[in-house]
Order: C-alpha cells, then sequence, then structure tokens
C-alpha cells in the first residue's frame, strides 16, 4: 500500500513542502566508507567525444524540413502603451510566412496579470508580435519593416538610492513589497555591543551570459507538439506550454537533448516557445525562434542591482551579538522574491538578526535565478560587514568567523546531517597561506597585495519528486531512463556511473537517456544545485531495484539466497568466493523477458537541516596609480557531501569561481534612466571573463559523504562555489588597501576612489 | 548567387544570399553545425573555425569571400572520424569542456595555436585563446588540455626545450 508524507525541499532558499510518495523499499544509505566501483571515479564525460566531435546538438543546431524562422518585434519605449501596430509591410515582404500578434493569441498571462504580446509596454525591449519567415534574413528585414507608435508614461530603470524614497506609480509597475523578520532583539543587542559597524554595500545588475541563447524549434503536426528547447527543465516548459495553449500534456513532448548553458535563466517556457508553437500551428510547418545576443541582453532575465545597509555588532573577543541588514533589490517588472538576507540568517551563530527586505519592481525585463540567486549579493554585504568589523575589532578576519562558527543551523536552531565549514576554513587557511604570510603582504607603494577570505552556506540537499528506471537488455547492458536535462554539469555521466556501481557493470555498458520528457519519468528542474541528490538517489534506486530481480534470479543458478550474492565487474557472485556468473550469462537465458527496476527519490528527513558549505580565499595585487585589481591566486574547500565524480565536481567549482570573478571584477548591465533602456548589450560592452583574466585556481572537495541527507550521500554543488568568490576578493582588496571598495564590480575608478577618500560609504 | 566552399577537404557548392555569413553557409547550407552561432558580432568565438590554417570568427566573415581558400572545421578534425585528433583527446581526458557550445571553437584556436607554435607558453595561450569566450568556465582545464599536447609533442630539432625567456 502507497503511503504520502509531506516533505521540505528546499530551492534556492525557497522552502516548498509537498506531498510526496514514500517508496516501497529504500537502499540502506551509502556511508563514508562504502566501497564503490565507479563512482568516485574521474570518469571521462560520456558526451565528451560528441562534444569536441560537433556532433552534440544543440536547440540552435535542430534544421528540420520546411523550417521557418521567426523573429519578435520589440517595444523601443520603456513603459506605455502600443496606439497602432501595423505589420501589413511586413506580411507583405515575400518570404514572410505568419505574422503573431496580441489579436492572435488565447489569454496568455505573461507579465503578472498582463497577456503576452498585450498593448501595455513596461519594459523596453518587451516583445509585442511575432513573425516567421523562409529564412532568418528575412524575418529580420520584415522586422524593420514594423510600423509601431506608442503613446509613452514615465518610467523607472534604477534603483532609487540614498534618501529617495521608494515609491509606486511608474507605469505598469507592482508596487515594492517588504519582508521583515527577526530573531531574537536586534536593539536591546545593539544597546550592548562593545562594537558596532554600519556600511552600505551595492552589487550591479549581472546577466546570465550562456553563449547558447534561449531558444526553441517547435513542430506542431496535427495533435502533437514537438519541442525542441534550451532548457534547465523539459518537464516544466511541457506543463506551462500546456497550459499557455490550452492542450494536454501528453500532447507535447519537450527535448534538450544538449543545452549550451543555463545558469538559472533557463527554467521556464519563454515567448520564443509560445510563438514558435503558434507560428508552427499556423503555418504547419516546423518553426524556429531563437533569442540573439541583444536580445539575451534585455529580455533573458538577470541577477538584480541590489543595495544592502548592514550593522554588524560584536563583543570586545569578536562574538557577534547583532546583524542588522535592510536590503533594496531592484527586480525588474517581474521575479520572485527571494532573500538576500538569508545568508544573515544562516551563515554565522548571531542570537540576534534583524532583515527587511524591500522587493522593487521597475521597467527593466524580468530577474531570473542567477547561479547562488540572492546568496551571492547577501554574501558580498555580509562576508564584507565581517572584515569590517574585524578590522575595527584589530582581530583576524578568519578568527572572527572561526568565533562565529555555525555549527548547528542558527535559523531552524537544529542540527546538520553534516557540516564541515570549519575543515573548509583550515584547508583554506593553509593553502593561502594565512596567518603570518598575509601580515607580510606589501602594503606599500604601486603594487600592493591582500589576501582575503570568505564563507558560504547554500541549501543544496535537493528532494522528492524525481524518477528513473533502469532496463537490463539481453546481452548484459543496461539503459537508464530518466527525465533530467544536463546543463554542462555531467549529469548524464554521474548519473551512469551510480547506476553502473549498483548494478556491478562496467560504465561503457551503462546507457543513460535524458532530457526527453517522452523518454524518462518525471524529475525536477535543474536549479537549486538540486539534480544529483535529488535524481541520484531515484537512479540508485531503480538500478537498486532491478539488481534485486537479477539476484532472484541468480540464486536460483548459483544455488545460493539473493541475500548472499554480490554485483562486481560485470559478474555476480556469492559474497567473497566462488563460483561467480557473468550478468549477461543471466540476461541470455531470460530472453526477451525484460528486468525493469524503478527509482524514486524519497522524502527529505526531518529536524534536520541540509547544507553545502565552502570557504575561498584570494590573492590580489592593487595598482594605486590605475585602480586596477589583480586576482593571482584563489583557493577553494567545499563540503557537498559525496562526490560521485571528481573531476566534474572540480570543473564545476572551477565555473563558479570564473562567474564569481567576472562579477567580482567587471560585470554589470547599464540602463540610461533617460531612455530608459539598457546600454551595454552584446559580449564586447558586458564583459565575460576571458582566458587572460584567469589567475590560478586551486579547488577541491573536501567531504566524502552525508548518508544521513539521502541513500546516495551526495549534496549539491553548482551555486555554492560562486557565492564566496566576489567576497573573498573584495576582502583581499581591503587586506590590500586598508579601505573597503564598497560596490561591485570593483572597476578602477571605483578603487582610485576608496583610495582617495579613504573610505567609501562605510562609516 | 552560387558559391563553392572548400571544407574539410571537399568542394560544396551552394546557393547564398550575397549577405550571408561564412557561418550561415557553413551551417545552413553544407549543414556542419558544429561551428556556433553566439554573439554574430565577432566577440564570443564560438563560430570559429580555419580559413588558410588561421582561426577567424566565421560569423564576420562573408562566404561569397571565402571561395576557394581551404576551410577547417570541427568536423573535419577527426581524421580518419572516428580517431580523435590529439586536442580532441586532450580536451576530453582533462575535462576541458562543460556544456560544451563554445568546445569547437575553442579546440580550432587550440589547433592553430599548436600548429604554429608546438610548445607555447602559458602566456603565450592565454593571449592565443582569449578570443574564445566559455561562461562556464572551462578556461584552467583548457589550458591543461593545451599543456598536455605540448608535452606529448615531440621537440622539435634546433630549437632549444626552454626558451631564454622562460
Amino acid at each position: 500500500m502507497k503511503r504520502f508524507v509531506t516533505t521540505t525541499v528546499e530551492v534556492e532558499g525557497r522552502e516548498e513542502t509537498t506531498v510526496v510518495e514514500v517508496p516501497a523499499f529504500e537502499p540502506a544509505p551509502w556511508g563514508p566508507d562504502a566501497a564503490l566501483e565507479t563512482v568516485g571515479e574521474r570518469a571521462p564525460r560520456l558526451d565528451g567525444v560528441e562534444k569536441v566531435t560537433g556532433r552534440a546538438r544543440y536547440t540552435h543546431d535542430v534544421r528540420l524540413p520546411g523550417m521557418l524562422h521567426a523573429r519578435v518585434i520589440r517595444a523601443t519605449v520603456a513603459a506605455g502603451r502600443v496606439t497602432r501596430l501595423d505589420l501589413s509591410r511586413a506580411r507583405a515582404l515575400p518570404g514572410v510566412r505568419a505574422t503573431l500578434t496580441g489579436e492572435d493569441l488565447p489569454r496568455i498571462y505573461w507579465l503578472g496579470d498582463e497577456p503576452l504580446f498585450g498593448s501595455a509596454i513596461h519594459y523596453w525591449g518587451q516583445p509585442i508580435a511575432a513573425l516567421a519567415a523562409d529564412s532568418d534574413a528575412v524575418a529580420r528585414d520584415a522586422v524593420r519593416l514594423a510600423r509601431v507608435t506608442y503613446r509613452s508614461e514615465p518610467f523607472r530603470v534604477r534603483l532609487p538610492t540614498g534618501t529617495e524614497s521608494i515609491r509606486s506609480g511608474h507605469f505598469g509597475v507592482t508596487p515594492p513589497e517588504t519582508r521583515r523578520e527577526e530573531r531574537g532583539d536586534v536593539a536591546a543587542a545593539l544597546r550592548q555591543a562593545d562594537v558596532t559597524v554600519t556600511a552600505t554595500y551595492r552589487v550591479p545588475v549581472a546577466l546570465h551570459q550562456a553563449l547558447e541563447t534561449h531558444g526553441s524549434v517547435v513542430s506542431w503536426e496535427g495533435d502533437r507538439v514537438t519541442v525542441y528547447d534550451s532548457t534547465q527543465g523539459i518537464f516544466r516548459v511541457r506543463r506551462e506550454l500546456a497550459e499557455h495553449l490550452g492542450i494536454g500534456q501528453h500532447q507535447i513532448r519537450v527535448i534538450s537533448e544538449y543545452m549550451g548553458g543555463g545558469f538559472g535563466a533557463k527554467s521556464s517556457c519563454g515567448a520564443y516557445t509560445v510563438a514558435a508553437a503558434l507560428l508552427s500551428k499556423a503555418t504547419g510547418r516546423p518553426v524556429r525562434c531563437v533569442w540573439d545576443r541583444h536580445e539575451e541582453c534585455v529580455d533573458a532575465g538577470h541577477r538584480p542591482e541590489t543595495e544592502f545597509r548592514v550593522t554588524a555588532a560584536a563583543r570586545r573577543d569578536g562574538t557577534l551579538v547583532a546583524l542588522d541588514v535592510e536590503a533594496w533589490v531592484a527586480m525588474g517588472v517581474v521575479g520572485w522574491a527571494g532573500g538576500p538576507g538569508k545568508i544573515f540568517q544562516e551563515q554565522y551563530r548571531c542570537p540576534n538578526v534583524r532583515v527587511a527586505q524591500h522587493f522593487w519592481y521597475g521597467n527593466v525585463g524580468g530577474m531570473e535565478a542567477f547561479r547562488g540567486p540572492f546568496h551571492v549579493e547577501g554574501a558580498f554585504a555580509l562576508e564584507s560587514a565581517i572584515d569590517l568589523l574585524a578590522s575595527k575589532l584589530e582581530l583576524d578576519p578568519l578568527e572572527v568567523r572561526r568565533r562565529n562558527h555555525a555549527t548547528q543551523d542558527p535559523a531552524k536552531a537544529r542540527p546538520y546531517t553534516t557540516e564541515l565549514l570549519s575543515e573548509c576554513w583550515d584547508d583554506v587557511a593553509k593553502r593561502i597561506g594565512w596567518g603570518a604570510a598575509r601580515k607580510k603582504k606589501k602594503k606599500t607603494g604601486r603594487f600592493v597585495r591582500g589576501l582575503g577570505m570568505a564563507s558560504q552556506v547554500w541549501g543544496a540537499a535537493g528532494g522528492p519528486p524525481a524518477y528513473a528506471l533502469v532496463r537490463l537488455n539481453r546481452d548484459g547492458t543496461a539503459l537508464v531512463q530518466t527525465g533530467t536535462q544536463d546543463l554542462g554539469t555531467g549529469a548524464r555521466t554521474i548519473f551512469a556511473q551510480i547506476a553502473a556501481a549498483v548494478l556491478g557493470l562496467p560504465l561503457e555498458d551503462v546507457r543513460i537517456v535524458i532530457g526527453d520528457t517522452d523518454a524518462g519519468p518525471y524529475t525536477n528542474t535543474s536549479w537549486g544545485s538540486m539534480t544529483t541528490p535529488s535524481v541520484g538517489p531515484a537512479v540508485r534506486m531503480a538500478a537498486e531495484d532491478a539488481k534485486r530481480q537479477l539476484f532472484e534470479i541468480a540464486a536460483e543458478l548459483l544455488h545460493s539466497s539473493p541475500e548472499q550474492l554480490k554485483a562486481s565487474r560485470g559478474r555476480i557472485s556469492v559474497c567473497g568466493g566462488e563460483p561467480s556468473i557473468a550478468i549477461r550469462k543471466i540476461t541470455a537465458q531470460l530472453g526477451d523477458i525484460m528486468i525493469i527496476g524503478r527509482g524514486q527519490r524519497g522524502p527529505n528527513p526531518e529536524g534536520v537541516t541540509m547544507r553545502s558549505f565552502g570557504a575561498q580565499a584570494a590573492e590580489v595585487e592593487v595598482d594605486r596609480l590605475t585602480g586596477r585589481v589583480r586576482v593571482l591566486r584563489i583557493v577553494a574547500a567545499h563540503d557537498c557531501g559525496r562526490v560521485i565524480n571528481p573531476e566534474l565536481a572540480e570543473s564545476q567549482l572551477h565555473g563558479g569561481i570564473i562567474l564569481g570573478l567576472g562579477y567580482a571584477l567587471f560585470e554589470r548591465r547599464e540602463s540610461d534612466a533617460k531612455l530608459g533602456r539598457p546600454l551595454n548589450l552584446g559580449l564586447h560592452e558586458y564583459k565575460i571573463p576571458t582566458h587572460a583574466d584567469i589567475p590560478e585556481i586551486d579547488a577541491r572537495i573536501i567531504s566524502v559523504a552525508d548518508p544521513a541527507a539521502n541513500h546516495v550521500g551526495a549534496k549539491g554543488l553548482a551555486e555554492p562555489p560562486i557565492i564566496p568568490t566576489a567576497p573573498a576578493i573584495a576582502n583581499a582588496v581591503f587586506d590590500a588597501l586598508g579601505v573597503q571598495v564598497a560596490e561591485l564590480p570593483l572597476t578602477p575608478a571605483r578603487v582610485l576612489e576608496a583610495i582617495k577618500t579613504g573610505s567609501l560609504d562605510t562609516h | 548567387m552560387r558559391i563553392a566552399l572548400a571544407v574539410n577537404g571537399s568542394v560544396h557548392t551552394l546557393d547564398v544570399e550575397p549577405r550571408a555569413s561564412l557561418l550561415d553557409a557553413l551551417r545552413d547550407g553544407v549543414g556542419l553545425t558544429g561551428a556556433k552561432l553566439g554573439c554574430e558580432r565577432g566577440e564570443c568565438g564560438t563560430c570559429t573555425v580555419l580559413v588558410r590554417g588561421r582561426p577567424i570568427y566565421s560569423c564576420l566573415a562573408l562566404a561569397c569571400e571565402s571561395q576557394h581558400v581551404p576551410i577547417e572545421t570541427i568536423e573535419g578534425l577527426a581524421n580518419p572520424p572516428e580517431q580523435l585528433h590529439p586536442i580532441q583527446r586532450a580536451f576530453v581526458a582533462a575535462d576541458a569542456l562543460q556544456c560544451g557550445f563554445c568546445t569547437p571553437g575553442q579546440i580550432l584556436s587550440a589547433t592553430a595555436l599548436l600548429r604554429d607554435n608546438p610548445r607555447p607558453t602559458d602566456a603565450e595561450i592565454k593571449r592565443a585563446m582569449a578570443g574564445n569566450l566559455c561562461r562556464c568556465g572551462t578556461y584552467p582545464k583548457i589550458r591543461k588540455a593545451i599543456q598536455a599536447v605540448t608535452r606529448a609533442s615531440p621537440r622539435p630539432s634546433g630549437r632549444p626545450a626552454v626558451r631564454p625567456s622562460e
């Protein structure tokens, strides 16, 4: 009989409580000492050869017979109303096959209560119509022939600063909302503190800039809709598209075999998907709709600009007594109000924490979750404030962190499943040469050097629902089917490793099918660092279920009992002895009777908190003449439970650190307050790190397994490494200069200003 | 207009618009989608192909001006196709790729670098590769892959093992 329970799943700082089915059985957890074949090995990526030969087919590469190319027409005002939309010249252009305006659409809610392709404009670049043509070049020509007139309205694209009040009333924008939370009594604690620091920290609008832009290719044939989509969540796209189109989910198949990066911005069904679907229905031909790089920079989400006002108070010995933070977040026209103050509640043991979070909606495209959303912004403010406090206390910043080490979850006052933050600090301090070496760094003359440290906490335990199937073939090879997707993390490889480990098969005998809603059962969206800890246990359980069936048959053949059998290197043997039998011999005897294992992710444990932790240290050199910051070295240690493949895990660490480096040093999207439009579109104007910008990076994972979190023992790793990078770099600059640069990115102008004034926005 | 492109040792005759880029012609005309369109403005390097052995941004080259010159794409690098080129093998071994979207361009730029300079220094690698962006952050492992090929390649005779500048 099935049993259902409620469980809590944390997704990017949001806790979601859902009802889940309890599996009929769950395998015993793989503890730290579990002897596992394949799992834990540096197996090369299973899709590496596809990717180095150019054979890997991305959504951008899909070419279907008769395929049309769609483009959207975008608003050129930041707020107002379309008073006239004339597509007659566009339609008359040879090669244009169909147009799509708000009038042609079913009512599809897009920006809150506003319909897709509606006449109300809320941001520059908002899509207002679409068209499809024989070639992309003709589609673009046609877009230029569209005639649109507007009635403009007042707008607001930048976060109000200083004494300017935040008010609603700008056209079509939701009023700001505020959330306040307090633990303990901050006012009383501040009165009794020995030392208090207050500072304002700012972070910019940052763009995801996946190299494959958002896009879909859709073929609507009869009652079947096939969608190739560059997405992090094939099942979410299927559900949302079915709702938008008013058709059944069974009519839609979403495929994302290879996708060129997501970083959080590719989690929902896009306007490009809906437009391609409806244009395909109208023309009877497949339609490709892909954003270009400029559209990607305007209408594909961003990390929001945020301002923090932080007060940190401590006793003379460095013990935190109060953290008081007020955060103003510029969300864009829509977005989800996450928790920029959450890391203040979670990172350190502090009895009194007050958080006020204001979410301000303005006339720029909607924000989207971006790798470590809100924690990345909050970590810069928190970790900078900790170093400012340490400086005022004349204590080593690492010692202040150690003194406030949270050995249990300070927000919920309950234990962690596992927690190795202290070990991360030790490891990083040793490798970067903290302590005596730090004091010896050159602090005078033109080029000065400094070391900085920052910590990280992130809810990355995943959860249900997620399902997998394992099928054993007649020749003893296995097929793993699951509805997840590989964003470049290596999901395809690690799930094959888990299945191979359970079945005792060599990795090359396991094939995995993902990224197709018709070919695998449901799994959650790949966000919140949750793919490995969510889908991993489902794959393991499916493989265990298949192995159980295999062992029942093998026990007959080996005159033994299933409990005494083990599978290894393609053979099944009675524990610790002879005889053994090849798995393929058993499956061959079964003929076409197929062993099918079914697995699902069980509920999360109650009464405990599951987190990934980490620490990073940076060494910088600052040119006091030009203000240029050069990062020389980054050292990282992370704790994320069991690592399925250390090579891929290291790649994830590099990826997070390099994104964090760009955020620290040069990334920001600027919008013009008068024109209401973003200014620096493209990868030349919006700088991301290149080969030439990369310092020495020494990153590793120090954890073994977290068997209490789930029976694979793995927690998430994708987001944690970006969180501490920018604050570690900023703290190193503080160490080098003796003054803080309180706004990211740490541009030469800001560094020079900080040197000149001795202090920027700090008191 | 009708043009002929010499791609990976074969001549392809295509009908293209005069304004078509070499990248468009390769992807839509020849059917080779290994080179990607990431920015269309010569900023990201995902469209890198080799023309006369030199890496170029094919999104910025006109197809009609790319005739009568040897063009190499990622699809032609493994020759025979079932045998990976050493730089391709090194990328797989070093995990020098994540999402893989920039990988064909990275590999072609690395190939051109190593043909010109079989034993590049770290600084030379960074400089030669700086026009190929990667958002997943595979740069350290790409460098590692290039260095692995460098170490494996026989030292050209008459050239000192370590140059005085090193």
